[in-house]
């Protein structure tokens, strides 16, 4: 449409993918002030700015068609960013970035041909297997049962397996075809809420997400302010002081009822390979949330100063957590600001 | 001389019981209809669960400026923007019984020139609210109530939503339009006894085939609003003069909106192509400078009342304004129409008032509407090719958009308020 190059696109694209790890809890949120609309509206209007830098999205959630599946807000907001971009002329040829969708066993079994096939130009769903989490022969469980607790440990130990893997490159081997298409590293995650008691895995997947990350010694950017289990990093951060006790096994294994049955088959079955241990875990993660006392900006690799990354992880302002998460990954990814 | 009011940026507060089970659906609704998407609309927040921390049974996080103690999270980190309170409490048997909640909200609907309270009336009891609130009138169903339906607290109709929705509507109008202070010499900030004259709406129609809607639209603002029509048929004094009079109205202060009904005879018809093409013109602020200026631009509504097979030519000065199309059948189809003007107009002083906090530097320009080049060619800064910002609200247009204005305006910057202001 354009003669001259549109100030408003991306220039130069880059295959990088941030991760939202977000989900809502009514009551949470709402003794904050807040409902799920500001929730959309923090996702949307940060991710409309990550995808129209070219960058692509990661988010694991679900397929169900519910008030709270931020899973469709996304893609259709993929779809519009992409049909806009294809109308931009020459500079058309950059992509639009994707969505990742990492979905673990069971939960991939409910993500029909007709909701992949609706969406396949937007997502690519990385289905994350039992053999892949390093589960073999007889321990494979055929048919999910939720009130198996062998089906129960498989899902958690794929789970977990899911969030390692999603932090490297990968492939999706496609029959006769070489190369396979190639699947992208998360680079940098965005952590929100997080259940702290229901959850269906070993630990918080909260804690599990911030941890695979910083391993890696990759951005992390915790939206503390919103409360949920990135609340309590975020409280662990800003309040030093002794460890917490929801940074500690026994404390989960204290309120959330679910977890001690998939300790007892952890035990009786062994873990496999590359599985970390919670209690391992848990200490982990609280020895990164030590340093990031010390030097938040540093070990969260947010791209932002100390006092900016400590105000980001404590805002309660939508905001304000859009404009520093922005400011963060502008700075670390050297993106140029699109006027809008 | 009179001088314009005070510019007031609102955020709004919606409270409910947590045992209220209307509240929940009910302040979904409002925050949709008040922050309609793109990032436009006042910020809209919620009160009802105890703060985190609080004892079981205490009371939500406390309304910014309360002398209730607040946790450092709530105060620190926020943006400064807003310098108005609307608080919407949904009042029910569960709020009116509670006596935390009562004392809570008799505290702040103390009259305050930075609060301005609006109660809703879910059922019957709402009324033995303490003092400040039990003297207000209450936003509450039109028409007569049965009663069942007063104490149907379980239920929430769609009718009563859109009721309170329309009211709400209203209240926020007359708040937030820009009136000049000797109009409202006693005005008082808590919304008990609104003194403000009403917000007019303009009725732009050809008397030859689009009568019929125009007169619709004009008994239903008068019997179901507090609104005022300027309806040429009423308020053009037999013998007066024409241009003068729709100039006037046009101008008025109390003027927030133009509805035009688009007949297939319309565009043809000089007088409506006067009075859409002057109300379609961008005003300047008086605040303006030289090279910084704001603008401003009343919203338009088009009423497509075209019949079927009808051929009518196009008419420019309706830019990007919204349509909705006429049906003689319709069910509460004049609510819809009024009701969503009124709205627009209720955005378009806000972002108005928001884009006055926008300092401004260098060659810039400000404007509280979403920008089409018509609109814009009439700002002599932007027709005559000269380097500008252009700030306009909400979360930005979509790329096509933006390169279309790139074409038209190839020296200007088009910036959203988001960006600007976060």
């Amino acid at each position: 449409v354009t003669s001259a190059p549109s100030r408003y696109r991306f220039q130069s694209g880059q295959k990088k993918v941030i991760s939202f790890s977000i989900s809502h809890e009514k009551d949470n949120l709402l003794a904050r002030g807040l409902g799920i609309e500001h929730l959309r509206d923090l996702l949307i209007r940060l991710a409309r700015q990550i995808v129209r830098q070219g960058l692509s999205l990661a988010y694991g959630g679900h397929w169900k068609e519910t008030d709270d599946n931020f899973t469709l807000d996304l893609l259709r907001l993929i779809s519009d960013e992409q049909q806009d971009n294809s109308m931009a002329g020459p500079d058309s040829s950059l992509q639009i970035g994707m969505l990742y969708n990492h979905s673990a066993w069971p939960h991939y079994l409910e993500i029909t041909p007709k909701i992949e096939a609706q969406w396949i130009n937007c997502c690519r769903i990385i289905r994350v297997t039992q053999e892949q989490a390093g589960l073999r022969g007889p321990d494979i469980v055929q048919n999910y049962d939720p009130k198996d607790s062998r089906s129960r440990f498989n899902a958690a130990v794929t789970a977990s397996a899911m969030r390692r893997l999603s932090m490297h490159n990968s492939t999706i081997a496609i029959q006769d075809v070489n190369p396979s298409e190639s699947i992208p590293q998360i680079d940098a995650r965005i952590l929100l809420g997080g259940k702290m008691d229901s959850y269906s895995g070993f630990l918080p997947g909260i804690f599990e997400e911030a941890l695979v990350t910083l391993a890696l010694q990759r951005p992390v950017y915790l939206l503390g302010g919103f409360g949920g289990a990135t609340g309590v990093l975020a409280d662990a951060i800003l309040k030093p002081g002794a460890r917490p006790e929801e940074l500690t096994l026994s404390w989960h294994k204290k309120h959330n009822p679910s977890l001690r049955p998939l300790l007892n088959t952890l035990s009786k079955r062994g873990a496999p390979p590359q599985f970390v241990p919670p209690k391992d875990q848990h200490d982990s993660l609280f020895s990164w949330i030590q340093k990031a006392r010390v030097k938040p900006a540093e070990v969260l690799k947010t791209g932002l100063s100390d006092d900016d990354t400590r105000t980001m992880i404590s805002t309660r302002s939508v905001t304000t957590a859009v404009r520093l998460v922005r400011q963060g990954l502008e700075s670390n990814n050297k993106l140029n600001p699109l006027p809008a | 001389m009179a001088s314009p009011q005070p510019i007031r940026i609102p955020e709004i507060f919606i409270l409910w019981h947590p045992k209220c089970p209307l509240g929940d659906q009910l302040a979904r609704r409002i925050f949709a209809w008040l922050r309609p998407g793109k990032g436009l609309g006042p910020e809209v927040f919620y009160r009802s669960l105890p703060a985190p921390g609080s004892p079981v049974g205490g009371l939500p996080p406390a309304l910014p400026g309360e002398s209730r103690e607040q946790t450092p999270a709530f105060t620190k980190n926020r943006l400064r923007i807003s310098n108005m309170q609307v608080v919407l409490p949904l009042i029910d048997e569960n709020m009116v019984a509670d006596p935390a909640w009562r004392h809570w909200l008799g505290d702040i609907a103390t009259p305050s020139s930075l609060r301005v309270t609006l109660p809703v009336a879910l059922d019957a009891t709402a009324y033995n609210m303490p003092g400040p609130l039990r003297e207000m009138n209450y936003l509450r169903p039109a028409g007569p109530q049965t009663q069942a339906a007063a104490s149907a607290a379980a239920q929430i109709s769609e009718d009563g939503v859109r009721s309170r929705l329309k009211q709400i509507t209203e209240a926020m109008c007359r708040l937030m339009l820009p009136r000049h202070t000797s109009s409202m010499a006693d005005a008082t900030a808590s919304g008990s006894s609104d003194p403000l004259p009403k917000v007019n709406i303009f009725l732009s129609h050809a008397k030859q085939d689009g009568m019929l809607p125009a007169r619709r639209l004009r008994d239903y603002i008068y019997s179901q609003t507090q609104l005022a029509a300027f309806y040429d048929e009423n308020d053009i004094a037999f013998g007066a003069l024409f241009s003068r009079v729709i100039q006037t109205g046009l101008d008025s202060s109390d003027t927030a909106a133009l509805i035009a009904v688009r007949s297939a005879l319309f565009a043809g018809r000089p007088w409506c192509r006067r009075e859409l093409s002057l109300f379609r013109r961008p005003r300047q602020d008086s605040t303006s400078v030289p090279g910084q200026e704001r603008w401003r631009l009343f919203p338009t509504l088009v009423v497509d009342a075209m019949d079927g097979m009808q051929y009518s030519s196009g008419i420019p000065e309706l830019g990007n304004s919204p349509m909705i199309r006429w049906s003689d059948d319709g069910i509460n189809l004049e609510e819809l129409i009024v009701t969503s003007v009124i709205r627009d107009a209720m955005l378009a002083s806000f972002h108005s008032a928001l884009g006055a906090s926008i300092p401004l530097v260098g060659n810039q320009i400000v404007i509280n509407w979403l920008p089409d080049p018509t609109t814009l060619l009439h700002i002599p800064a932007l027709r005559n090719g000269q380097e500008f910002d252009v700030f306009y609200p909400g979360r930005g247009l979509s790329g096509l958009e933006l390169d279309i204005l790139q074409d038209y305006f190839p020296m200007v910057t088009f910036k959203c308020f988001e960006d600007k202001l976060s």
